[in-house]
């Protein structure tokens, strides 16, 4: 009861700090800050709470002011496959990753270790830039043209944004993976299962991942507002039809308002889910 | 570990490259007052007109020209200081000021901390770029050149905001970091023998904490550059844009600015040769990546400094044969200790 009384409490905190921060765009009134005007920006979306659904945008095609709930549904859509099929990707090419550089030799592990530390390095606008040079470069060559380079209006375009998120995302967390799997190795535990006979994959997924799975997610979690980062230029730059380009075409509060809960929610509930999901063993409890 | 940083080559190759294209843009300013090569009309040794702006990469414009005529390099070099210097600024603030409210809020209860953790939660799902964007967007884009406010105002309200933005990840990390810190024996020591806090902090925390703080600031350095490239993107430029009948402009021509500026201008153009746009973006993931490669470098040093205890095996060894000994118990015997060296490069 306690439990769910202080995830309602974060719940209803959230809410009003996701408020205050929609309301920051008043807070710059010329070159100036003025407090007094982020107050008010503060009460109108607090108003504006009262009739979500009374929001309105400007539809550039249709040249009106459409509502926007409605017209959120299939961007949102757009933004979640994109996003959780290079999170799933990237995940698994992580672990697939991690399991082959744990049981690897010395020597391959070094020169995994300064590829990957490199190519991590590589910032996503080059990986943005790359892969659309590339499909160019396929296509004058071979004549291939099944590769789409930039969305349109009515046309969607998933292969190459997935691509370039899945490439940043990915190299981002095998960095985090193989540090701890170094971690890891320091602890006698892993020494004690090998002792006892356990192939290198028994240690790997049933001992060490285990170990370090809820980690993992709350590295992912800290880590969110990067990968949100990466997909909002992903969408601007391949014309993506989206959440975070309809919000760049559109910055008006009441949309970054809602935009801000459509975002939050999803998060807070995959926090509950992860939370309930995962045995207190693997969280380093008893 | 300045031993460490002098005498690794991948450190110095990137410092060198970034020191030197920082004297080339001090001195271009300074010798030059700051002025780039315009070339109009490309005539060959017999007069005749060989070509007209956007001039190709050749042995005369090694990275060739705008629109305009402007010579690439030299602009690259010109606008290198105001980049560094803005990322620099916006880095710094986070981190000093990160750290006069990390402080204070790290020596309170558990608490607090994860009350002002769940405040500042919500500032952690949503890309500091779209938010900066809609606080900057009307002040700083400017339809009539002639109500441009002064460069002064419009930069001091860009990076107050650029410093605001980024100040809450910062600061959760440091107070983590300073937690952590104050749980390690030695802070609890210092507090068991009566140091105050200030003493704590002074003598005990931020040496500890330095080595951080140099990561983040580098950390901060790169993300700040990364918020400028996406904000040029969307058209606004550092300084300010002016939207002008040919399209927008940058009113300060450092790089992630000149990147937008001739973004804009490529999609009209052919992608493959378009070296307007290619030049500044590959000089931006270039910068970024040595960068990046300072930070990977930065972090190994430190790591070699904290493995650096490990002569304290010496010194137990040393401990050890001095209580066996009968000589005298209380000096320290010299005990050569193979110590094993593992690799440093992971």
């Amino acid at each position: 009861m306690t439990y769910i009384a202080r995830k309602f409490a974060h719940l209803v905190i959230a809410f009003f700090v996701l408020i205050a921060i929609s309301a920051l765009p008043t807070i710059v009134v010329q070159t100036d800050f003025s407090l007094t005007s982020y107050w008010n920006g503060i009460q109108q979306q607090l108003n504006q709470l009262q009739k979500l659904d009374e929001i309105t945008y400007y539809n550039f095609t249709a040249q009106t002011d459409l509502l926007l709930l409605p017209a959120l549904g299939p961007l949102v859509k757009e933004s979640v496959i994109i996003f959780t099929t290079a999170l799933a990707v990237s995940t698994t090419l992580g672990l697939l990753y991690a399991y082959y550089y744990y049981q690897s030799g010395r020597r391959v592990r070094t020169v995994l270790h300064q590829t990957s530390q490199t190519l991590e390095m590589v910032p996503d606008l080059f990986w943005l830039i790359f892969s659309q040079f590339l499909a160019i470069s396929i296509h004058r060559a071979t004549g291939f043209d099944r590769i789409e380079v930039a969305g349109g209006f009515a046309e969607y375009i998933r292969f190459l944004p997935i691509v370039t998120l899945t490439l940043t995302t990915m190299f981002f967390f095998i960095k985090w993976l193989t540090i701890h799997i170094h971690e890891q190795e320091a602890i006698p535990y892993l020494e004690l299962a090998q002792a006892k006979g356990i192939r290198p994959g028994g240690l790997f997924w049933k001992h060490l991942l285990p170990n370090i799975i809820y980690r993992f997610y709350l590295f992912f979690r800290s880590n969110i507002i990067t990968i949100l980062s990466t997909l909002l230029i992903v969408e601007y730059l391949f014309n993506v039809q989206g959440l975070f380009r309809f919000a760049v075409y559109n910055p008006q509060m009441e949309i970054l308002l809602v935009i801000l809960f459509v975002i939050y929610i999803p998060i807070f509930l995959l926090d509950l889910f992860i939370e309930w999901i995962i045995p207190n063993a693997w969280k380093g409890g008893i | 570990m300045r031993r460490v940083l002098m005498r690794d080559p991948i450190f110095i190759f990137c410092f060198v490259i970034v020191a030197g294209l920082l004297l080339m843009s001090v001195g271009n300013t300074v010798f030059r007052d700051g002025n780039v090569d315009q070339t109009l009309m490309l005539y060959s040794d017999e007069g005749r007109l060989i070509g007209i702006p956007p001039l190709e990469p050749s042995k005369y414009q090694w990275l060739g020209t705008d629109n305009a005529g402007y010579d690439l390099f030299q602009m690259l070099v010109e606008g290198f200081k105001w980049t560094v210097s803005i990322c620099a600024i916006v880095a710094l603030g986070r981190v000093v000021i990160g750290l006069f409210i990390g402080i204070p809020l790290a020596f309170r209860g558990a608490r607090l901390n994860g009350f002002f953790k769940t405040i500042l939660d919500g500032f952690l799902i949503l890309p500091i770029s779209l938010l900066a964007l809609m606080m900057l967007a009307a002040t700083l884009i400017f339809g009539d050149p002639t109500q441009i406010t002064p460069l002064f105002e419009r930069v001091k309200l860009e990076l107050i905001v650029l410093i605001m933005l980024g100040l809450p990840a910062v600061t959760l990390y440091l107070i983590t970091e300073i937690r952590q810190l104050l749980q390690q024996e030695f802070m609890i020591v210092a507090q068991t023998l009566g140091g105050g806090v200030w003493h704590r902090v002074r003598l005990h925390l931020l040496p500890h904490l330095i080595p951080t703080l140099v990561i983040v600031f580098m950390q901060q350095f790169v993300q700040t550059l990364m918020l400028l490239i996406h904000l040029s993107l969307f058209g606004i430029f550092f300084g300010g844009t002016v939207i002008l009948y040919e399209g927008v402009m940058p009113t300060v021509y450092e790089w992630s600015s000149m990147f937008g500026y001739y973004f804009k201008q490529f999609t009209a153009m052919t992608w493959m040769t378009n070296h307007l746009f290619l030049i500044p973006a590959i000089a931006l993931a270039a910068l970024i990546f040595i960068f990046n490669l300072l930070t990977s470098r930065l972090e190994r040093a430190f790591r070699l400094r904290r493995q650096e205890p490990v002569v304290t095996e010496m010194n137990v060894a040393q401990s050890e044969a001095a209580a066996a000994s009968l000589d005298n118990p209380f000096s320290l015997v010299d005990v050569k200790v193979s110590l094993k060296n593992g690799s440093d490069d992971l």
